[in-house]
């Protein structure tokens, strides 16, 4: 699958990360939702996977907007204007307004995040930060989590599987949910430390530990203009954030 | 491991990074405590964006100079386990909150690690996994100072020998996941309205609908899920390494050291640690 790619990993996270900012620093709907519809949802059409990123926002979202619409929505005790009273819980065009601008907010911020990190090659992302010369310990901690995410729910899937042939049953109560986590964890952990001695032994015998500057396979993405553009853009949004939190304060 | 792995320990090279661990640490009290004794007036008209912010950048630029801090210091044998830890976390947190349950168990391979690998490698893997989760799950990114005290609390109470007892691992968990959910709820109210799973949400729903305010909801609702979850938590990571190889667990310097493990932890060794798996 081509995925669209015109920047450096680093230049899009920091976007994303500026664009969530903004949209906490204003704190109003109308930007909120102005984002979401002019930035976020033409980003999502034109990332080149459009659907698995809209599936993925729905499933990250979804359940939060949907559990914070019902808490705002019925328990607001700090609303007035009551539209519907069922008791104990009470429906107010406060909760309800409080909730559409939340749900905006968390709607822009998993949309333009999980836009960014699902467009992104991690091979790039750690290759500029090479390149930029980060701590190559958090170049490796990354990498190397990122890739044993799968690595590990393979595994976990695998065990499962073995010991639901060695007759395990999950019960219902807690103590027998303790017990199947359990089992399927201790094999888990136990098989994956093994590993990560191996790893320690191979890192240590490659000079992992030696502090010289690193090279990395990859070509460098990252063009002077991007780098000049990330100030900027970091410089414009600092600025505008102070400006729009401050000047109401003076002029009072 | 042979001390040969480990980097060197200059005390010119440490001061700056224990400058940063310190800092770090005051940025994330202080944020807490703005959040907390200046800001509660807010919550009853609307969210302050002002709030927000701190909430944001307080607790992750205090993670960041945490992790900054801690990197350098730590020994191959602890950076190794810090990936695991961190797969674990998300592995099974995604397991949790998919099936919508009013606990997280979003903290086991942080917990593991700081047993295992010391408080500063607890500390380390806790924010760092928030901070990778979120390339998945943009909500776990505003916890990541939450889940750095968490690993950090963990390891000291892993030195302290909590975890040379099986009964005592359920007390320390009850400490910690108190302290963890005061800490993050101030987050999630200021970030995203307290909104959460169903499971925690009905919990916070129960104390809204007592007339309790919002931050107040969620600081109860934090306390219950986050010690409930953190006993839960300490529990199934003591079972583990009880049940771990020997030789698993003498790879770690500090497990190895302070006896994490009581009597399990292989042999005793009189010499103190080479100061690389202590927090700053």
């Amino acid at each position: 699958m081509r995925r669209r790619r015109i920047y450096n990993p680093l230049t899009e996270l920091l976007a994303a990360v500026l664009l969530v900012v903004l949209v906490l620093v204003v704190n109003r709907w109308e930007f909120s939702l102005a984002v979401l519809v002019l930035v976020v949802v033409p980003a999502v059409v034109s990332s080149g996977r459009p659907r698995q990123i809209g599936l993925a926002v729905a499933v990250v979202a979804g359940p939060l907007l949907l559990s914070s619409l019902l808490l705002h929505g019925l328990f607001y005790p700090e609303g007035s204007t009551v539209l519907a009273d069922l008791g104990p819980a009470r429906v107010t065009a406060e909760g309800l307004s409080f909730a559409a601008l939340m749900g905006l907010r968390m709607s822009v911020f998993t949309g333009v995040l999980l836009t960014a990190a699902m467009t992104l090659e991690v091979p790039e992302l750690l290759a500029t930060m090479t390149h930029r010369g980060w701590n190559r310990k958090l170049v490796f901690v990354v990498g190397s989590a990122v890739g044993l995410i799968p690595h590990v729910a393979l595994r976990a899937r695998q065990i499962t599987r073995a010991q639901q042939a060695r007759g395990l049953v999950v019960g219902r109560g807690p103590l027998a949910r303790l017990r199947a986590l359990l089992t399927v964890t201790t094999p888990l952990v136990i098989g994956l430390l093994v590993d990560a001695s191996e790893r320690n032994h191979m890192l240590g015998a490659r000079g992992f530990s030696s502090t010289v500057a690193r090279t990395s396979y990859l070509p460098d993405t990252d063009t002077p203009g991007q780098r000049i553009a990330r100030r900027v853009m970091l410089a414009v949004t600092a600025v505008f954030s102070t400006a729009w939190l401050i000047l109401p304060v003076v002029t009072g | 491991m042979s001390s040969s792995l480990t980097l060197s320990t200059e005390p010119t090279a440490q001061r700056p990074r224990r400058l940063l661990v310190a800092l770090g640490g005051a940025l994330i009290v202080a944020t807490y405590l703005f959040l907390v004794i200046v800001q509660p007036a807010e919550i009853a008209g609307g969210m302050g964006s002002v709030a927000s912010l701190v909430s944001l950048f307080g607790f992750l630029g205090g993670g960041a100079l945490l992790v900054g801090g801690i990197l350098p210091t730590l020994t191959t044998s602890s950076l190794v386990v810090m990936p695991l830890g961190i797969a674990l976390n998300i592995a099974i947190g995604q397991i949790a909150g998919s099936l919508g349950m009013q606990i997280y168990l979003d903290a086991i391979g942080t917990v593991l690690v700081a047993v295992l690998a010391g408080p500063a490698a607890g500390a380390a893997t806790g924010a760092l996994s928030n901070a990778i989760w979120g390339l998945f799950n943009p909500f776990a990114l505003p916890f990541a100072a939450g889940a750095a005290l968490i690993g950090l609390l963990a390891g000291l109470a892993a030195k302290h020998g909590a975890f040379r007892r099986v009964y005592l691992a359920p007390l320390a968990g009850l400490v910690v996941g108190a302290i963890g959910g005061l800490v993050a709820a101030p987050v999630a109210v200021f970030m995203f309205g307290a909104a959460g799973t169903f499971g925690t949400n009905a919990i916070i729903a129960v104390f809204r609908s007592m007339g309790d305010k919002l931050l107040v909801a969620a600081t109860k609702q934090g306390l219950l899920s986050d010690s409930v979850d953190k006993i839960v938590v300490f529990v199934v990571v003591a079972l583990i390494v009880y049940a771990l190889p020997q030789r698993a667990v003498r790879q770690f310097p500090f497990a190895r050291t302070y006896r994490v493990l009581g009597a399990r932890s292989g042999e005793r060794t009189a010499q103190p640690a080479a100061g690389n798996d202590r927090v700053a």
